[in-house]
């Protein structure tokens, strides 16, 4: 196996990274195209179209650059928004489908994606998991779990 | 937008993907000729860009113009910035990349035909 402890942006990281960076175009893409085109009609669906967008920005650099120091607190914060923003987003949606529409990444958990947003988060903050950087003398289980 | 372009975009990108995901399961990066082959794809993205802005200068074209330029945008950054990612990464998952990379290819191609042609 692959020796990824502290680097998240290797390996299977690399495929994250791409993924979290399409999914960031797709949605930066659809935010602008809505608060150009449409923003009146629904305000909160469009802003919340635009923090996703966000989210998914800062998760695709901060995982690419290695989740290096600070750079790992961000990636936990930005995954960890995603995953409770999809999360919360799709269950209001399927609750009550006039709150957000169809129009923000995250309305029915994902599924104009494929579900992809749904599914990302998690794998996510499996791999930001599994990369932490351990030292063996303040982690001395650790060493079992590679 | 013209179809037979769009098609063979298409199958090329089906094609490398496809090269790639046999390079996942032999367990081999990315090499230099699939690479080759990408550049191949963007050319043609290139000339079906300059195809479809004539054809919109003409009137041509359903969708909503900034929706449709923005998907043609995506689709000519994502091979570049993708290729650059992967040859950086000297194992399988460098496979993975392009593959994945010419899969939303293909799929973003499928979407400008539905957004151009109106469906």
């Amino acid at each position: 196996m692959e020796q990824h402890s502290g680097r998240t942006g290797r390996g299977l990281g690399r495929v994250l990274v791409t993924v979290y960076g399409i999914l960031a175009f797709a949605a930066t893409g659809r935010s602008t195209f809505v608060l150009v085109t449409k923003f009146s009609e629904a305000p909160v669906a469009y802003s919340l179209s635009t923090l996703a967008a966000l989210v998914y920005i800062l998760a695709t650099v901060a995982l690419a650059l290695g989740g290096r120091g600070s750079w790992r607190a961000v990636a936990w914060a930005a995954v960890s928004v995603e995953a409770v923003g999809v999360v919360t987003v799709g269950t209001l949606s399927l609750l009550d489908p006039a709150a957000f529409g169809e129009s923000t990444v995250w309305s029915r958990y994902g599924q104009g994606y494929g579900f992809v947003p749904l599914v990302l988060p998690f794998v996510g903050l499996w791999w930001l998991w599994r990369t932490r950087p351990r030292s063996a003398d303040a982690f001395p289980d650790a060493k079992e779990a590679v | 937008m013209v179809l037979p372009l769009l098609l063979l975009v298409v199958a090329l990108c089906a094609a490398l993907a496809g090269w790639a995901v046999w390079f996942v399961v032999r367990d081999r990066a990315v090499i230099l000729n699939q690479l080759w082959g990408g550049a191949v794809i963007e050319a043609l993205l290139l000339v079906q860009a300059v195809v479809a802005a004539v054809a919109g200068a003409r009137g041509e074209g359903e969708g909503d113009p900034l929706l449709f330029w923005g998907y043609l945008a995506t689709t000519l950054v994502i091979l570049p910035v993708a290729a650059a990612w992967a040859f950086a990464e000297r194992t399988r998952w460098s496979s993975v990349v392009l593959a994945v990379a010419c899969l939303t290819v293909a799929f973003l191609e499928w979407r400008m035909w539905q957004i151009w042609t109106g469906a």
